[in-house]
């Protein structure tokens, strides 16, 4: 079982997000992106996912994305939404629903039409609440949820979904420091428990070099890297990353990036 | 909130009021009754003893009536649902993309020429399709639809329709002004054909119902619901389609009628939540109800004169909105 990108290349109003990406996907692994403001990477997250943005080119002649070997876009959606998850980097919400109701949309795919959720369903969805820290939550309304909050709501859904596949666009944002932790953390096991496989967009080089076992740096021309984390998050390839001098410091536990004067 | 937990409960006293409503509908009328002669009219009504009389005002005159009522009502509410999700805004109605102006525009023209009530009603229908198709086609013609495109065609449309329509009465002859006011602000008094509304009600319930889950998931956005198998794009042009279809249903049945398709799914909404597959059939029950009461009280309240309906939808909705909405916070 993997999720394959072969030879891809896509571009946003001509801008190149990526040129003939080559990366497997495979159980087990936590992959972190990293990349500029505007360098694609929420739009690469999309395009895994089948669901381009309209303005995005995906040059579909060279390159193809699979899972299992087949095409994403042979896929049905819903069999795709069985294997693949989304959460948002945000959300806008205006109607009255419950925390409950909002964590099991994500057993969408696997009630069938006409079908209400069952005993399991809620459970499911009661673990995901319990294992992001939101079960007192679950009878609140959630446009009464603070930024935090709705991040972890939207990482329960995802749970309570339990794809084969997370793409995760910046999960940890809005969190305080003990809280990013927690849920790296919590993702991390998960992973390697039930081989199940992470991609993140993540920001801080930090997190990604703590949690991360991969890393897919996408520079702003469509260049890119990737590999096993020690290996690609290093003080050049970060300082060529982001256009400003990065740092690495050292002790016996710790490794720390800091960003020195551009 | 606490309704939420048993939802047969609360659609089991929806149905109870709309048979309420009924009788008040059959029951009231020009020619007051007190009370006594009010419930010996209804077992008698029941058992066939009612006078000849009695029995043909009640079910050739008023049952017609109070079923238009219900059925515009729960075609509105509907209706309302469906363009609250599919523009992902709790402020739209079923008139907002411009449907109610291409029929009202159409049912002025059959009357300006003296059409009778069924090209009236035909009319109405077309003007409302005609309507429909121009909104999509516009809004659609670079392949894919954002939700600020569809809403700014519609209200241009709109205000095209809009000005086209006080174009028509400013010309139109005195004697026919007053009919067609009223038909702008809701007109339940003439005869027309039933079944094809009730058609297009059965339809669009069953089909809204089936979509209903996909519906809850909708409102997260385009992305998230895609991410969760749905698939967007012909979602979106079904939600389309149904609800310009009842829009039109309830036009062509009524007239353009404010405030129903607004505030039913709200009111309901403050009640017992989001989840469609609860929403949309105590919206159906609520609006036909709320409009058979409305109804009953255009035509009696200062009989023999007659409101339109639309004045009495907003009269009762607001004050009951506004408790609604204080109690919820």
């Amino acid at each position: 079982m993997s999720l394959k990108i072969k030879n891809l290349s896509l571009s946003i109003a001509d801008k190149a997000v990526c040129t003939q990406l080559d990366i497997s996907f495979n159980p087990g692994e936590f992959w972190g992106i990293m990349g500029v403001n505007g360098a694609g990477k929420t739009t690469l997250l999309q395009t895994i996912i089948g669901l381009p943005n309209h303005s995005t080119q995906l040059n579909s002649d060279s390159g193809k994305i699979t899972l299992n070997e087949l095409n994403i876009y042979d896929y049905k959606r819903l069999e795709l939404a069985k294997n693949i998850g989304l959460m948002l980097q945000e959300y806008e919400y205006n109607f009255p629903s419950t925390v409950l109701e909002a964590t099991l949309i994500g057993r969408h795919p696997f009630i069938n039409n006409w079908q209400w959720e069952n005993k399991n369903d809620k459970t499911l969805a009661n673990k995901a609440l319990d294992a992001v820290g939101m079960a007192s939550f679950s009878e609140r309304s959630v446009n009464t949820l603070s930024g935090g909050e709705k991040r972890r709501l939207n990482l329960a859904t995802l749970l309570t979904q339990n794809p084969d596949y997370y793409l995760l666009d910046e999960p940890v944002n809005h969190l305080d420091l003990k809280a990013q932790l927690e849920i790296l953390s919590l993702l991390k096991n998960i992973f390697k428990q039930k081989k199940q496989c992470g991609i993140m967009v993540i920001h801080d080089p930090n997190l990604a070099y703590r949690y991360c076992d991969h890393m897919l740096l996408l520079y702003d021309n469509g260049q890119w890297i990737s590999g096993k984390t020690q290996d690609i998050l290093t003080q050049d390839n970060l300082s060529r990353l982001y256009h400003c001098p990065i740092h690495q410091l050292n002790d016996e536990q710790h490794t720390l990036f800091v960003p020195l004067h551009a | 909130m606490k309704l939420k937990k048993h939802p047969l409960i609360f659609l089991s006293s929806l149905i109870l009021l709309v048979f309420l409503s009924f009788n008040f509908a059959l029951l009231t009328g020009s020619g007051n009754l007190s009370s006594q002669e009010f419930f010996s009219l209804f077992f008698s009504l029941i058992d066939g003893t009612a006078s000849p009389l009695h029995q043909s005002l009640v079910f050739e005159l008023r049952l017609p009536r109070a079923l238009a009522a219900f059925a515009a009502g729960a075609l509105l509410s509907i209706a309302g649902v469906l363009m609250q999700v599919l523009l992902r805004n709790p402020l739209a109605d079923p008139y907002v993309l411009g449907v109610s102006g291409g029929s009202a525009l159409a049912a002025l023209l059959a009357m300006l020429m003296g059409f009778n009530t069924l090209w009236l009603t035909g009319s109405a229908f077309l003007g409302a399709l005609l309507s429909i198709f121009l909104v999509f086609s516009f809004a659609h013609s670079q392949g894919c639809w954002t939700i600020s495109r569809l809403l700014l065609t519609g209200i241009i449309l709109a205000s095209g329709w809009g000005a086209l329509i006080s174009f028509v009465l400013v010309i139109s002859p005195p004697e026919k002004i007053h009919g067609m006011l009223f038909w702008l602000m809701g007109d339940l008094s003439y005869d027309r054909p039933l079944l094809p509304s009730y058609l297009i009600l059965l339809f669009g319930f069953i089909f809204t119902m089936a979509i209903s889950r996909q519906l809850n998931i909708l409102l997260w956005g385009d992305i998230q619901a895609g991410s969760l198998g749905i698939n967007i794009r012909r979602l979106r042009t079904y939600i389309f389609f149904i609800s310009s279809l009842l829009t039109a249903g309830a036009i062509t049945l009524a007239g353009s009628i404010g405030f129903v398709g607004l505030v039913i799914p709200h009111l309901v909404r403050l009640m017992i939540g989001t989840d469609h597959r609860l929403l949309i059939p105590a919206s159906a029950l609520m609006g036909g109800a709320l409009l058979i009461i409305a109804d009953t009280l255009a035509r009696t309240m200062l009989s023999p004169q007659q409101l339109p309906v639309g004045v009495l939808t907003a009269l009762i909705g607001v004050p009951l909105f506004l408790y609604l909405l204080k109690r919820s916070q």
